[in-house]
Order: structure tokens, then C-alpha cells, then sequence
């Protein structure tokens, strides 16, 4: 391990995560999602009787969605706090809270700490590691924005080339990618220290359970707990082997 | 339904297409701007000796695995969220299991039916509605409690914590990502592949170590396109799991 003489070896990292400046950014971010809903409803409003919607059908539309997202909402409240460790909670609000997911964003943070020798949450994950993965996934994140900013406009006016992308290939293509991407490195613990291949089958087997349970009792809030709850049977499991002694005394 | 549209309805549904579009458009770019100045400020005003050579060979390998999701989430949402959502769902975030049950929801609460001016208000008034309690809910639970609660854990459980989240993460990610998917045969070229990947191609050129996940990303949707079911191309277009 590098000595802890060189910059950004200390890996305190909430001591630079959680600074105010990136609290008043994270709070911007906030702010844009309220202006952006404030000015929707409000334009809503004012042409809802031209769509043949009334003003109480857009309340009840406006709760029932409210409604509906409270059991979702609490699921990813759950996920970031157990993430807030590694990421300071600015970054966590912004970053799994909004933009982007913790399966996205956490998959992203491990692959760019990889490209400094590190791995997420290790004791080489120092701040240089964090702030470099942190840029990484905003700028990751910042693209899927960007294409949403440049493909909307392009799909509204109906580009027929975009509309006749083949159909398998939009399937094939995009899942391929996603599940070779979270295989690639879900399988990667599985070489690392034997606490992190309790871990990682403790959480596969977590969720299995939660989505077959799900499943049989159609309890479809068990779908969006899931992932809150394998982390917590995870970490709880390997914390009483990383205890027991299972982990390598330093790494 | 018999409703025909005068034009001064026309005009203004117009409006309020302009108005969302152009608003849309605005506060997404400020969300985008603050997202990013965060890292930035970091990366600019401390001194932790990163280089932007650090930050592109980062950038690249993330770009590796999710290039292809920039661009295909937007176009598959798009027929289902409708322009102005667009703008509010991929700020949000959790698109399919919290955004579209929203607008569902909502539109059956008012017999709307999808597509129609009437199922595109009550969608948009919905997600408004998630969105407000998301907000709401992160900054009080998470921003609010959360950090609270994360200083009052013992030092040594989060250190351990720290050290597993990722394992613990990923293993549910990955079994969730496939039981939603149900592609059974790119799961096992997947799994195929980054296990020979990882295990045999990485220890004879350790070289690839860094670009593991782009090259099994790479070699699993070629083989995926290439060695496909035929004649399942037409039950193509599956819902998308917006994880």
C-alpha cells in the first residue's frame, strides 16, 4: 500500500465529502427537480380544460402518483444510507437519490476506483480514489442527460431512423450489455477475499428469495425492498465473518 | 370519446407543450450543471495530486459498461413518457419501478387512457406528485436522518460496512437484473464470458485487468447478437428494467 505521505492518501472521506459547498450544489439539484414540477403544474393547470382533463382530476392524479411513490421512495432511502460511508451524503442525494441508481452509480464508483488500483470502500480507497469516482459517474451520469437532451427533441419530430432501430437489436443489444457489465462484476468479488464471496452470494440469495416470496404471495413491495434487504443481510453477514477472522489480516 | 379539439384548444395544448419543452430543457441543464460542479470543485480546489488523465481513464472505463444504456433508456421511455416527462423522469431517476406505477396509477384513478392528452396530463401531474414526495423523502430521511444515523454507528461497523457494501450490493443487483430481464441465454453468455474473462484471459495478460468489464461488456452483446434465437426477434422489445 502507498504510504499515506503522498496527496489524497488520507481516507477520510467524509472529511472532503461532505463539505458545505457540495451540500449548496446537491441542494441546486433539488431545486431544479421543485422549479421543474412547480412550472409543469402550473401549465397543467392552465390547459387542462383544453386536454378535457378537470382541475380535480389533476389533483387526484398529482396525490395518487405521490401515493404511489411513498413505498418506492422509502426503498431508495433505505439503499442510500447504507451508501452514505462511501459517498458522503451530498453525493448520495444527487447521485443515488436522483440521476442515478445505486446499482448504476455503485457499479461505476467500483470500475473507475479499479482504473487507480483501488477498490471501493477498501483500505486503498483513499480521497483522491473517491473524488476520481465521483467525477467519473457524474460525468456518466451527465451522458445519460445529455442524450435525453438531444434525443427528445429528435423523437418528438418522429425521426423515422431512430423509430425504425431494429426491434431485437434494441432488446439483445442493451440487456447484453447490462448483464455482462453487473456479471462481470458481481463475478470479480467472488476472486477477491473469502468474506467478499460469503457476501456477494449472502446478497444473490437475499434477493432471490425476496423476488420469488414477491412472486408466490404476489407481494409486489417485496420487489422494491429487495435490494434494501439483501444489503442489510449482506453486510450483517459479513460482519460477523470479517469478526470471525475470515477476512486477511491487512489487505 | 367524442371530443373534438377547437382551435383555441389546440392552441392551448400547443402552449403548454412550448412551455414544458422549454422549461423541461431549462432545469434539466441546471440539474446537469450542479451535478457536475460538485465533483468538479472537488477535483479543482483540492489538492489530492489528480490529473485529468486519472479522470478520463476513469471516465472510460464506466463508459465502457454504460455507453450503450446512454442512448437506448431515452429512446425505449420516450413512447411511454411522452416528451415533457422525458425531462422529469431521467432527473428523478427509478424510472420503471417508481415513475411509471406513479403515472399508472393516477391515470386509472381518473379513467385516462395512455396516449391520449387526457392520460399524458394525469402522467405528468403523477410523476409531479412522486416527484414532490422523493424530494421531500430523500432530503429528510437521508440528508437529514441518515447522516445523523451514520455518525452515531460504531467507528469499527462502518468501517466494515465500507469495506463489503459493494459485494453486498452487486450479488442482488445482478439476480434482480436477471429475473426481470428473463433472457436466459445473454445471462449465460454473460456469465460465460466473465468468468473466462476474469479467471483465464486477466492472469495470462494481466495488461487487461483495467479494461475487464468493457471487453466482457463488448464480447457479451456480439455473442448475444450473434448467437440469439431466431425466431424470438419478433417478441422483441421487452420492458426495461431502468435499474
Amino acid at each position: 500500500m502507498k504510504t499515506a505521505v503522498m496527496p489524497g492518501g488520507s481516507t477520510d472521506i467524509l472529511a472532503i465529502a461532505n463539505i458545505p459547498i457540495l451540500w449548496i450544489l446537491a441542494i441546486g439539484v433539488f431545486g431544479a427537480i421543485i422549479l421543474q414540477s412547480v412550472i409543469y403544474m402550473r401549465a397543467a393547470q392552465k390547459a387542462g380544460p383544453s386536454a378535457n382533463i378537470s382541475q380535480a382530476e389533476l389533483k387526484t392524479s398529482f396525490r395518487a402518483g405521490a401515493v404511489a411513490a411513498i413505498g418506492p421512495s422509502l426503498a431508495v432511502v433505505l439503499v442510500s444510507v447504507a451508501l452514505l460511508t462511501l459517498f458522503g451524503t451530498p453525493a448520495v442525494l444527487v447521485r443515488i437519490g436522483l440521476v442515478g441508481s445505486a446499482a448504476t452509480e455503485s457499479a461505476s464508483a467500483s470500475l473507475a476506483a479499479a482504473t487507480m488500483d483501488a477498490t471501493l470502500g477498501g483500505p486503498d480507497y483513499t480521497q483522491a480514489v473517491f473524488v476520481v469516482a465521483f467525477m467519473a459517474m457524474s460525468m456518466s451520469g451527465a451522458m445519460w442527460m445529455i442524450a435525453t437532451l438531444a434525443l427528445t427533441p429528435l423523437l418528438k419530430r418522429g425521426d423515422s431512423k431512430l423509430r425504425h432501430v431494429n426491434p431485437a437489436l434494441m432488446a439483445i443489444v442493451p440487456a447484453a450489455a447490462l448483464i455482462g457489465a453487473f456479471a462481470s462484476l458481481g463475478i470479480a468479488e467472488l476472486g477477491k477475499t473469502p468474506v467478499h464471496i460469503i457476501t456477494v452470494i449472502v446478497s444473490a440469495l437475499v434477493m432471490g428469495i425476496c423476488l420469488f416470496l414477491a412472486k408466490t404471495l404476489s407481494a409486489a413491495w417485496l420487489r422494491e425492498w429487495g435490494l434494501g434487504i439483501a444489503i442489510l443481510v449482506g453486510l450483517a453477514v459479513a460482519y460477523f465473518a470479517h469478526t470471525a477472522g475470515l477476512a486477511p489480516a491487512a489487505a | 370519446m367524442s371530443f373534438t379539439a377547437t382551435a383555441e384548444q389546440t392552441a392551448a395544448v400547443d402552449q403548454f407543450d412550448r412551455t414544458t419543452s422549454r422549461w423541461g430543457r431549462i432545469t434539466m441543464i441546471i440539474a446537469l450543471v450542479f451535478s457536475l460542479a460538485a465533483p468538479i470543485y472537488l477535483v479543482l480546489f483540492t489538492d489530492l495530486g489528480i490529473t485529468s488523465g486519472m479522470i478520463w481513464t476513469a471516465f472510460f472505463a464506466v463508459a465502457a459498461a454504460f455507453f450503450v444504456l446512454w442512448f437506448v433508456e431515452p429512446i425505449t421511455y420516450y413512447p411511454v413518457l411522452g416528451p415533457a416527462a422525458m425531462y422529469q423522469a431521467f432527473m428523478i431517476g427509478n424510472i420503471a419501478n417508481k415513475l411509471l406505477p406513479s403515472a399508472l396509477v393516477a391515470q386509472a384513478a381518473v379513467g385516462a387512457k395512455a396516449g391520449t392528452k387526457r392520460g399524458e396530463f394525469s402522467a405528468l401531474m403523477a410523476i409531479c406528485g412522486a416527484a414532490m414526495v422523493h424530494v421531500f423523502s430523500m432530503l429528510l430521511f437521508v440528508g437529514v436522518l441518515g447522516t445523523w444515523l451514520v455518525s452515531i454507528i460504531p467507528t469499527d461497523i462502518v468501517d466494515v460496512a465500507r469495506l463489503y457494501i459493494f459485494p453486498s450490493i452487486i450479488g442482488a443487483v445482478l439476480v434482480q437484473l436477471i429475473v426481470t430481464m428473463k433472457q436466459p441465454r445473454v445471462t449465460v453468455i454473460a456469465v460465460v464470458v466473465a468468468v473466462v474473462v476474469l479467471f483465464v484471459l486477466v492472469p495470462a495478460v494481466p495488461a487487461l485487468a483495467k479494461p475487464a468489464t468493457g471487453i466482457v461488456v463488448l464480447l457479451t452483446a456480439v455473442l448475444a447478437w450473434f448467437l440469439r434465437s431466431r425466431n424470438s426477434d419478433a417478441a422483441a422489445v421487452q420492458e426495461h428494467p431502468g435499474i
